[in-house]
């Protein structure tokens, strides 16, 4: 079943995008659209250029050339502050080496709105355990964050992400390390904290089933540049799943209707 | 958060006072509490001379130790790694040898804060690009880049007392291994300067080192300009040891240890863990050089020895209760 086409306005559009880490090239003229709103998955092998994608939109690494609006201006006319207000970043994994509460590191999504980025104020925490309260995380406030789960981690940096009032979430693998029970928890919550604030979500993930699932469009990345993009059901397709991760697939339907897709072995050339 | 600012500050406060306290009554001649206190009576002028007398030694310790504390907690957040500290990165080596290079070489002596933070900036840029992998510092890689650093330096240092006259290699030796014998008040209002525009500019940039605390990445996508901001912090640090180095010169452990202890009791927030790091540090210094004059007395150990020896079983202690 398709879900139903909506009409898209551009919110971050990529245009002949590159970026580079010393002489290895990480996206290599990437055309890409993220509509308001959407939920768009990125798709491909490890190292072509996904998460970059996320952190050149986030500002942790500087484009080498091309364009990337966001809302229509070039993000480098925007201030990092701003941009910051607009768009959160939940990374893959976070290496907490000090001590830090889970409070703190939520009102910390509050950062870019502070003044000298000092965001404790009453206002602050109101908000940062109203978001909390959303991720049902409340009850972690005061716990150290190296010392939660990885499950619990995740929520903690939605609720970060709810908190910063960004219109723009990136999502870096979140259900890689989960358990299913956690994987699914996470994905509810995701998908309903999205609907609730219409927020724009782009995620990288390897999970085919859940870009199939969840997103309203598919980018697919191949060394750095788009393979293809569209409604999930028209990417992922055994011939495009094979150019861009060398694997062979077959199409199931299963018990409950849905369409999954199954890689079940390594193309040999 | 204002609580624990609060709080963390009264109690190093408190310590700074008494171990100022223990500074202007021990040495050659030891006073007694009460007429350091009262000053009245024949006992009380003396020892008030006394204390005068010791003063600027308690004051340069206080401003060394405050120094050295900032300079350490300030690159522990930068850099996300509480191993981080000035004397193991290598800076002090490098601000010992910008200022031993300036006296052999004939100039002031009021040239050698500039000479020494000279020294720690060019050591600071070394090390960091050494310790550079992938457009990232890599943990690993900077301590032993920090150690190569330790290890040039001294091969320059030692080259240096070589060259230099008897009299002259025995106060630069004295000095390397730290020592606060030389203090003036000249030289305690020299530093004072550099102490408050490196905690100025430390303070201003506080809440970004919250940030950097938890990853550099997550300061950049939060909206601080990554390299400004580790530039001028590394700076500030490089200021605030090259100026400590160049009036007391190498102190080791201070910079690592304060912010250790400091942190177990008030937390990461660098808004609360950097000021009282300073007075902290200040309090240890003054303490410290107190031992070192009372230890042997009358002869007098280098302050930096003291501090190894409290240092390095403290921080053993540390490590064995944080794992």
């Amino acid at each position: 079943m398709a879900p139903p086409a909506k009409p898209v306005t551009p919110f971050v559009e990529a245009r002949g995008l590159t970026a580079a880490y010393g002489a290895t090239r990480a996206l290599d003229g990437l055309d890409a659209i993220i509509g308001r709103g959407e939920i768009v998955a990125l798709l491909g092998e490890n190292g072509s250029g996904k998460s970059t994608f996320l952190r050149v939109v986030a500002r942790i690494v500087a484009p080498a050339s091309g364009e990337l609006l966001l809302d229509g201006r070039p993000l480098a006319a925007l201030g990092r502050r701003e941009t910051a207000r607009r768009t959160a970043y939940l990374p893959q994994a976070t290496e907490l080496v000090f001590p830090i509460r889970c409070l703190d590191l939520v009102l910390q999504g509050r950062a870019p709105w502070a003044r000298g980025f000092s965001s404790d104020s009453p206002g602050d925490r109101d908000r940062a355990l109203a978001a909390m309260r959303a991720c049902d995380v409340e009850g972690l406030a005061e716990r150290d964050a190296s010392a939660i789960s990885g499950g619990e981690k995740r929520r903690v940096f939605l609720a970060r992400a709810i908190a910063q009032e960004a219109e723009l979430w990136l999502l870096d693998e979140p259900t890689a390390g989960l358990d299913p029970r956690h994987r699914l928890e996470f994905l509810e919550l995701l998908t309903r904290v999205h609907r609730e604030r219409e927020t724009t979500v782009v995620l990288v993930t390897h999970e085919i089933d859940l870009a199939s699932d969840l997103a309203d469009r598919v980018v697919l990345l191949r060394r750095g540049r788009a393979l293809a993009a569209g409604a999930p059901a028209e990417i992922l397709r055994p011939d495009l799943l094979r150019r861009a991760f060398g694997v062979e697939s077959r199409i199931e339907t299963g018990p409950d209707g849905k369409r999954r897709i199954v890689p079940y072995a390594p193309t040999r050339l | 958060m204002r609580g624990r600012f609060a709080a963390g500050l009264a109690a190093a406060a408190g310590l700074l006072a008494l171990s100022v306290l223990l500074g202007l009554s021990v040495g050659g001649v030891r006073l007694s509490l009460p007429d350091l206190l009262s000053g009245s009576g024949a006992a009380g002028e003396t020892a008030r001379l006394v204390a005068s007398l010791r003063a600027p030694r308690v004051l340069l310790s206080a401003l060394v130790g405050g120094c050295l504390a900032l300079a350490g907690a300030a690159l522990q957040a930068l850099l996300k790694n509480p191993l981080a500290d000035p004397f193991l990165l290598g800076t002090s080596g490098g601000a010992a040898t910008g200022a031993a290079l300036a006296a052999v070489a004939g100039f002031s002596p009021l040239v050698s804060p500039a000479a020494s933070f000279a020294g720690a900036v060019v050591s600071s840029l070394a090390v960091a690009a050494l310790a550079r992998r992938g457009g990232r510092l890599d943990l690993q890689r900077l301590l032993l880049a920090g150690l190569i650093a330790n290890a040039f330096f001294s091969a320059v240092l030692l080259a240096v007392f070589s060259v230099a006259s008897g009299q002259t290699a025995r106060t630069m030796l004295f000095w390397m291994m730290g020592s606060l014998a030389d203090a003036t008040l000249g030289k305690a209002l020299a530093l004072a300067p550099y102490a408050a525009a490196g905690l100025a500019v430390l303070l201003a940039f506080a809440a970004r080192l919250n940030l950097f605390a938890v990853g550099e990445e997550n300061a950049a996508a939060l909206g601080v300009d990554v390299e400004r901001s580790k530039r001028i912090v590394f700076l500030a640090a490089s200021l605030l040891t090259g100026a400590a180095v160049s009036f007391a010169g190498i102190i080791g452990f201070v910079g690592l240890l304060v912010p250790h202890a400091v942190r177990s009791a008030v937390g990461n927030d660098q808004r609360v863990l950097l000021p009282v790091s300073a007075v902290a540090g200040a309090a240890l210094l003054v303490a410290a050089d107190a031992v070192s004059r009372a230890a042997f007395a009358p002869a007098e150990l280098p302050v930096g020895a003291v501090t190894a020896a409290i240092g390095a079983p403290l921080f053993a202690w540390l490590l064995l209760r944080n794992p």
